[in-house]
């Protein structure tokens, strides 16, 4: 078969995992409906500024779960933040991890606090691996000559 | 003869090079032209965000939408930008009590610069985040509706869904409460907040050349829109992108 068809069928696949796992929803899709070819990598860079953006909101939350009186208004702060971004660009799993993590802090629970914290910067963690080989089975889409199957 | 049919090639060419120069020149002139009617023609949206991921998508949704956009991440800059950041009444040439459309001449006055430079502009939206770290949304629609941009339709984003904050956002006058994320529906149902009463929220636009002659004979009305054609009905799926009101006891 097409070598560009194969891989295109393995991008479609895979993306459909992705949403079947729950990894994104919705959201995501509406990002790649404003890709065009006056912006072609509209989605890289939303999901890039997510990733950096994240990291900087972890090793804060990390911080502020470390220190000796706990701001719970400043790890809100934080999550909040994360929440509305990670449901910005459809990464459902980390914002479901978010609205449980606001719980804890409201309730000033420390310990459901960094079990939140771990959890988040798992699924942080796994959704940045699978959006990157996301990327990649575009890229190799692209270069063997095919189109992107958007949406899907 | 031979030196004179060279002379002539010359001449040739020298003519077509200067034709050539001046279909360009022609060419950009118009271009330039196109630009300035098409700036005219489409909404200026104002939006607030502290979030730079959401700004992101807000300027792409927006100017997908062909709307043309100005983006700032705080209720100050917001003020800012508006001419708001002292004083209400820091307006020399118009009361503040009067709105754009009643005077004829409205404008930014930059404290500084002398009061007698406008700098002009339109702003037919705002739309801003609610939650933000120092002034919040909901205190900037105060403002605003306080100024003489009272008219200028604000919407408010949110990504939390809670009805006594929706209530009291409409209630001091926003045109639209909406939940975050932004999907390319929600804001292409705001253009009928905008082609609701088209002389009401048209806004004055001067040159900055004009300021010195006659102002009546200067004004542009930026009312008119060519985003009339775009125009959709509203489908029941965006009904649910609104928060619902019905139901709620009243307080």
């Amino acid at each position: 078969m097409d070598s560009v068809v194969l891989l295109q069928r393995q991008l479609v696949d895979y993306t459909a995992q992705l949403f079947n796992e729950g990894f994104l929803d919705d959201q995501f899709n509406q990002l790649q409906q404003l890709q065009d070819e006056s912006n072609p990598d509209f989605v890289v860079e939303v999901v890039t500024l997510f990733f950096e953006d994240s990291e900087r909101l972890l090793n804060e939350l990390a911080k502020a779960l470390e220190q000796q009186s706990i701001d719970y208004r400043k790890i809100d702060a934080h999550v909040h933040q994360l929440k509305g971004s990670s449901s910005s660009i459809g990464a459902q799993r980390v914002q479901k991890v978010c609205i449980a993590f606001r719980n804890y802090c409201e309730e000033r629970n420390i310990e459901g606090c960094q079990k939140c914290l771990q959890q988040v910067k798992n699924e942080y963690s796994l959704v940045k691996t699978k959006l990157e080989t996301l990327f990649k089975l575009e890229q190799q889409v692209l270069s063997a000559g095919g189109s992107i199957p958007w949406p899907m | 003869m031979e030196s004179g049919a060279v002379h002539t090639q010359q001449q040739e060419e020298e003519k077509q090079k200067q034709q050539k120069e001046e279909e360009e020149e022609e060419k950009r002139k118009q271009q330039k032209e196109e630009e300035e009617e098409e700036e005219e023609e489409h909404f200026h949206v104002l939006a607030v965000d502290d979030s730079f991921i959401d700004r992101k998508l807000l300027e792409r949704l927006l100017k997908e939408s062909s709307y043309q956009v100005t983006l700032v991440d705080s209720g100050d800059k917001a003020l800012e930008y508006l001419g708001l950041l002292d004083s209400i009444d820091n307006v020399n040439a118009t009361s503040s009590s009067q709105s754009p459309q009643q005077e004829c001449i409205y404008g930014e006055i930059r404290p500084g610069l002398g009061t007698d430079i406008f700098t002009g502009m339109k702003v037919n939206l705002i739309m801003t985040d609610y939650c933000m770290p120092g002034m919040s949304g909901y205190d900037l629609l105060k403002r605003v509706k306080g100024s003489y941009w009272k008219d200028v339709p604000v919407v408010i984003m949110s990504s939390e869904n809670i009805p006594s904050r929706i209530r009291m956002c409409l209630e001091e006058g926003a045109e639209e409460f909406l939940l975050k994320p932004l999907q390319l529906s929600d804001v292409e149902k705001l253009q009928t907040h905008l082609l609701k009463s088209p002389e009401k929220y048209s806004s004055i636009r001067i040159d900055d050349s004009s300021f010195n002659t006659e102002s009546s004979s200067n004004i542009t009305v930026s009312s008119k829109s060519n985003i009339a054609s775009k125009r959709k009905a509203l489908s029941p799926e965006i009904e649910e992108r609104r928060p619902k009101l019905k139901g709620l006891a009243v307080v």
